[in-house]
C-alpha cells in the first residue's frame, strides 16, 4: 500500500478505547494481503485469479479470556467501534486494568530473513510462464502421464501491529508455491504425483529449483505410485525420509508442545518439562528465522521477535512453543510463536518452521539395517490427537525393505502410531539432515497457516502400516 | 436493508467489470454478522463479534476467465481489481465452454433458511448455552476433568448475486452451532473427543446438555482402549464417520475431478459399483437444511439429484463449465469457485443404530477416524481409527490405534445394512451404516 492504514496517533485512540472498560492487554492487527495466482490444467491456463484483503482485528486479553472484533472498514470510526466490541469480554470477566503505554513510532522491519523490497506482485507473464515450462518437462518426462495440474501463487501481505504496551511494528512478507501434479496412467490403474517449493521469496527462486525439475519430480513419483503394489497390513520396522519426513515431528510432537494445549492441561506432554519423551538420539527445534522458509518471519502476528525454541534435546523435553496470551498465563515469555490466518482469526500458538539436526547414520547403512519394513520416504499430510498423541501419515512415495533391500512401491498407505511410542522407538538417526521443498500449510482451529519441515531420515523399530493386504 | 443494499452494491460491481473491459461478469457478495463465543470452567475465554463483507467476481474475456476476490468495496477499489484480474486473464487459455450459465430467472424459493430468532437473541443468552454446555460436560461424568472449551457460533449470511446476463437475486440464511471438546485423564493420556450440532433453526439445535452427554459418551467410550491385532472384519460406520466418508466419495462425484481423470469414478456412468443400499443424493431443495440454498453460486436453481441408485452411477455433480464440457445439465453444485456439495446424503434404512450393531455377529464400531488424503484417482480409502469392538451384537471393548483400508469399489459393494439415523447438519450427511469386510491393520499377534 501507498500509505500506512493505521498511524501511532489513530492506532493509539483504538488502543484506549479497547483498555477503556478493563483489561491487562490489547492490540491491533491491520493487514493487507494480496495475491496473484493461475493454474493450468489440460495443456492450458484455466484460470487467473487476484485477491486482495484489507482489514483489521482488536484484541483484548484479560486473563486466559479474550475479546475480539474485526473490520473490512479501516474508518477510524469502524476501528473504534470494533475496539468498543473487542472490550466487552473485559466487562465479563471484571478483572485487570492498565492503560496502554504511549505508542513508539512505527518500527519497520529490517533483518535479512527474507526481501521486503518488492511491492508489487508478480506480472502475470512470469505466472504463465513457469507453469508451461512445467507442463511441457511433465509431458516429455514420462509417456503415461496423462494429465498435468499446476499452479503457482504470489502473495504480499503487509501488517501493522500496534499493542498496548508501546510497541508498533511493520512487515511486508512475500510468499511465493509453485506446485505440479502429473496422473499417471495404464489402464484401469493410476498413480499420482505432487511436488511444489516456493517460500518467502519471489518468483526468481524458480531460476534456480525450476520448474523442470519439480515437473519431472512430480511425473517420477506418479509412475512409481502407477506401479505400487498394495501395501500390506500391520507392524513394521520403518524409515521416514528426509526432508518431507519431518511433518513427522509437526505432528508427533510439534503439536502436542503448544502452548494452549499445556496451559490447559491438555496435552500429553503437559506439565513434564525436564522429563524423557523421547530415544537418546532425538533432537527437535522449532525456529522462526531461517532465511525464505515459510514459517519464517522478523516478528510473529502478535509483534513478536521470532525465536529459536529447543523443544527437544537428547531426548529430554525442554520447551513448548508460547505466544503472549498463554506465555503471560504460565509466567514466561512468549517464543514469538504467536500466529494467525488473517485480521479475522485470534492468533494461537503454531510452529514456525520445526526440525531436527543430522545423526551419523548414512541412509544405505539405515536400509541395510532392516530385514522386512517400510521405507516412507515422503508423506502427503498428516494428524495427530493432542491428548493421546495418536498420529497418522499418508504415504506419498513408499517401498518395501526386504532383506537389507529397497523393494517394490507400496500404494498410498496410511501409517499409524502414537506420538511419544514413535519417539522412543526412534533407533537411528541419518547424517542426511534437510529442509523440505517448501509447501507445507498446518491447520489448527479452523486456521491455516504456513509451516517448514526438516529431518533427517529416521529408523523407527515398530510402526503400524494401513494397507489393504493381510500380513 | 442490508440484502437491498447487497443486491445493488453486485449490480454494481458488474457494471463497473463490464465498463472496463469484460464481456461477461458475475458478482457475488457476501455479509455475514458473526458471534463466537468459549467457555472454559467457569469463564468465557473467548468473544468474537463481528460484521464481515466480501466480494468475488467471475469476468469473462472472450472466452478467458479470471477472478476477483477480497475486500474490495468502493466503486474504485472495485475498479482496481477489475483491471488487474482483466490484466491476467489475457494470459488464461481460451475455452469455448467458459462462460456464465444460460439465461434464467432466479428462483424465489420459500425454503426455510432464516431464522430471526437468531438475528434477534440476546447476548446473555448466547453465552448461558456455552456456559451450560461446559458446566454440563463436567456434571455427566466424573472421569471428565478438564476440557478443550466448549463453543456457540451463530451467523446470519445475506448473499447477493448478479450478473451481465440478467440475473440478479439474494437470499438471506442463519445458523446456529454448539460444540464441546471434552476431556478425561489417563494416566499420562488425556482422553478428547469433540462433537457439536448446527442448524439453521435455534428450535432444533440439540440443548446444550444433550450436546454435552453425546461428547462425553464419545470421550469416555476409549479409556482403556487397546489396540487391537491386525485382521479382516465387519465395519460399522458411526454417523459422524459415515459422513467423513461420504465427503470423499463426493470429491469422486465431482464433475471437475472426473473432468481431468481424477476420480476413480471417471466414465462409470450407469454401471453398478456399490450395493443395493447404496442410495445417494444431493440436494438443495431441502426445507430448512443446512446444505440448502434457492440457487447455487453461480445462479443456477438448486435441485434433487440422483447419485446413485440401488448402487448404480447415475449423475455427477456440475456446475455449468463442467456440465458443458461432459455434455450434461448444471446440477446446481457451483460453490465458491469450484464444484460442492448442497446436501449430498446416503438414503436412511429402518433399523436404528443400536439394531444393526446387535445384528452384528463380530466387526467393529467406528466411531473416530483421522487422516483426509484419500486418493480419489485409484479410489484407495485408508485411515487411523478408533472404535468398539462388535461380539455377539455386543459392544466390547474399546480399540485404537489402528488403520482401516479397502479400495473404494469394494466398500461401495460390500454396504449390507443402513441404519436409521440420517440427520442433515451439514452438507454431507450419513446414516450409520455396515461395510461386510475391510483390512483392519493394528498389532502382530493373531486373534
Amino acid at each position: 500500500m501507498a500509505n500506512d492504514p493505521l498511524t501511532a496517533q489513530g492506532a493509539q485512540r483504538i488502543l484506549d478505547r479497547a483498555l477503556r472498560d478493563g483489561g491487562l492487554f490489547a492490540d491491533v492487527f491491520c493487514e493487507c494481503r494480496s495475491t496473484v495466482q493461475m493454474r493450468l490444467q489440460e495443456g492450458a491456463i484455466h484460470e487467473a485469479g487476484f485477491s486482495q484483503n484489507l482489514g483489521a482485528g482488536v484484541r483484548v486479553v484479560v486473563g486466559e479470556s479474550a475479546g475480539y472484533a474485526y473490520t473490512e472498514d479501516l474508518t477510524e470510526e469502524r476501528l473504534i467501534e470494533a475496539a468498543g466490541r473487542a472490550a466487552a469480554i473485559a466487562r465479563l470477566t471484571a478483572e485487570g486494568s492498565v492503560r496502554a503505554t504511549r505508542l513508539e513510532s512505527l518500527e519497520r522491519a529490517r533483518d535479512a530473513l527474507y526481501d521486503r523490497a518488492r511491492t508489487e506482485n508478480a506480472a502475470p507473464a512470469l505466472l504463465a510462464a513457469l507453469l508451461e515450462r512445467a507442463e511441457i518437462a511433465a509431458r516429455a518426462s514420462e509417456p503415461r502421464i496423462v494429465a498435468v495440474n499446476a499452479h503457482v501463487v504470489d502473495e504480499l501481505q503487509e501488517l501493522w501491529i500496534a499493542r498496548s504496551d508501546g510497541s508498533f511494528r511493520f512487515d511486508r512478507r512475500p510468499m511465493v508455491t509453485l506446485g505440479v501434479q502429473c496422473i499417471a496412467r495404464a489402464g484401469r490403474e493410476r498413480g499420482t504425483g505432487y511436488c511444489a517449493d516456493g517460500g518467502r521469496t519471489s518468483l526468481d527462486f524458480f531460476g534456480s529449483t525450476t520448474p523442470e525439475q519439480l515437473a519431472r519430480e512430480a511425473a517420477r513419483i506418479a509412475t512409481v505410485n502407477l506401479d505400487a503394489r498394495p501395501a500390506p497390513a500391520g507392524e513394521f520396522e520403518t524409515l521416514i525420509g528426509a526432508g518431507g519426513g519431518g511433518v513427522l515431528l509437526h505432528e508427533a510432537v510439534g503439536h502436542g508442545l503448544e502452548g494452549d494445549f499445556n496451559r490447559r492441561g491438555v496435552s500429553l506432554y503437559s506439565g513434564r518439562i525436564g522429563e524423557r519423551v523421547a530415544s537418546e538420539c532425538v533432537t527437535i527445534y522449532d525456529d522462526g528465522n531461517l532465511p525464505e522458509e515459510r514459517g519464517s518471519a522478523s516478528f510473529d502476528d502478535e509483534g513478536t521477535t521470532c525465536g529459536h525454541t529447543v523443544l527437544v534435546e537428547r531426548g529430554i523435553l525442554r520447551g513448548y512453543l508460547h505466544d503472549e496470551l498463554n506465555a503471560r498465563l504460565m509466567g514466561v515469555r512468549s517464543t514469538g510463536n504467536g500466529r494467525r490466518q488473517s485480521f479475522r482469526h485470534l492468533p494461537q500458538p503454531r510452529m514456525c518452521n520445526t526440525y531436527m539436526p543430522p545423526g551419523d547414520v548414512p541412509l544405505d547403512e539405515m536400509i541395510a539395517s532392516v530385514r522386512d519394513g517400510i521405507y516412507a520416504k515422503s508423506f502427503a499430510g498428516g494428524q495427530v490427537d493432542i491428548g493421546k498423541g495418536d498420529f497418522v501419515f499418508m504415504i506419498a512415495e513408499g517401498y518395501r525393505i526386504e532383506r537389507g533391500r529397497l523393494g517394490a512401491a507400496v500404494k498410498n498407505a496410511t501409517i499409524v502410531g502414537n506420538g511419544p511410542d514413535a519417539m522412543t522407538k526412534v533407533t537411528a538417526v541419518g547424517n542426511d539432515a534437510r529442509l523440505a521443498r517448501r509447501h507445507y500449510t498446518c491447520g489448527k482451529g479452523g486456521q491455516y497457516v504456513p509451516v517448514g519441515v526438516g529431518m533427517p531420515t529416521l529408523k523407527v523399530s515398530a510402526m503400524s502400516l494401513g494397507g489393504t493386504e493381510g500380513a | 436493508m442490508r440484502e437491498e443494499e447487497a443486491r445493488e452494491r453486485a449490480r454494481r460491481a458488474v457494471e463497473i467489470a463490464l465498463a472496463a473491459g469484460a464481456s461477461d461478469a458475475e458478482a457475488r457478495i457476501v455479509l455475514a454478522r458473526r458471534f463466537n463465543a468459549q467457555a472454559r470452567g467457569e469463564r468465557i475465554t473467548k468473544l468474537d463479534a463481528s460484521d464481515g463483507r466480501s466480494l468475488s467476481m467471475r469476468l469473462f474475456l472472450d472466452g478467458r476467465k479470471a477472478t476477483l476476490a477480497g475486500t474490495h468495496w468502493s466503486d474504485e477499489e472495485i475498479r482496481a481489481g477489475v483491471t488487474s484480474a482483466l490484466e491476467q486473464a489475457r494470459y488464461v487459455g481460451v475455452d469455448s465452454y467458459a462462460g456464465l450459465p444460460d439465461p434464467c430467472a432466479l428462483p424465489d424459493r420459500r425454503l426455510d433458511l432464516y431464522d430471526e430468532s437468531i438475528e434477534n437473541r440476546d447476548d446473555d443468552e448466547r453465552l448461558d448455552d456455552v456456559r451450560n454446555v461446559e458446566r454440563s460436560i463436567r456434571a455427566t461424568d466424573a472421569r471428565i476433568d478438564n476440557s478443550n472449551g466448549s463453543s456457540y457460533h451463530d451467523a446470519c449470511v445475506t448473499m447477493a448475486l448478479a450478473n451481465s446476463r440478467g440475473a440478479l437475486g439474494s437470499y438471506r440464511g442463519t445458523q446456529a452451532a454448539l460444540s464441546t471438546s471434552p476431556v478425561a485423564s489417563e494416566g499420562a493420556y488425556r482422553r478428547t473427543a469433540h462433537y457439536g450440532d448446527a442448524s439453521r433453526f435455534l428450535s432444533r439445535l440439540d440443548a446444550p446438555d444433550a450436546v454435552a452427554r453425546e461428547a462425553v459418551r464419545r470421550t469416555v467410550a476409549f479409556c482403556g482402549a487397546t489396540k487391537p491385532p491386525t485382521q479382516t472384519t465387519a465395519i460399522v460406520f458411526d454417523r459422524e464417520v459415515a459422513a467423513a466418508l461420504l465427503a470423499d466419495l463426493f470429491a469422486a462425484c465431482n464433475a471437475a475431478n472426473v473432468a481431468v481423470g481424477n476420480s476413480w469414478l471417471a466414465g462409470r456412468i450407469g454401471e453398478r459399483v456399490g450395493s443395493d443400499l447404496l442410495e445417494i443424493y444431493d440436494d438443495g431443495t431441502i426445507p430448512g437444511a443446512l446444505g440448502s440454498s434457492p440457487f447455487d453460486d453461480e445462479g443456477v436453481p438448486t435441485q434433487r439429484t440422483t447419485v446413485f441408485e440401488r448402487g448404480t452411477l447415475r449423475s455427477f455433480l456440475f456446475d455449468t463449465y463442467y456440465a458443458r464440457r461432459l455434455g450434461a445439465r448444471s446440477t446446481g453444485n457451483a460453490s465458491g469457485g469450484g464444484i460442492g456439495p448442497n446436501t449430498f446424503f446416503l438414503a436412511p434404512g429402518k433399523q436404528t443404530p443400536e439394531a444393526l450393531v446387535a445384528a452384528t455377529a463380530r466387526g467393529i464400531l467406528v466411531m473416530e477416524t483421522i487422516g483426509f488424503a484419500t486418493e480419489h484417482a485409484s479410489g484407495l480409502y485408508s485411515r487411523g481409527a478408533r472404535g468398539i469392538m462388535i461380539r455377539d451384537g455386543e459392544l466390547a471393548e474399546s480399540i485404537e490405534e489402528f488403520t482401516i483400508a479397502a479400495p473404494f469399489p469394494e466398500i461401495l459393494a460390500g454396504i449390507d445394512a443402513v441404519a436409521n439415523d440420517l440427520k442433515f447438519d451439514g452438507s454431507i450427511a450419513a446414516p450409520s451404516f455396515r461395510v461386510a469386510e475391510m483390512q483392519v491393520s493394528g498389532s502382530l499377534s493373531a486373534p
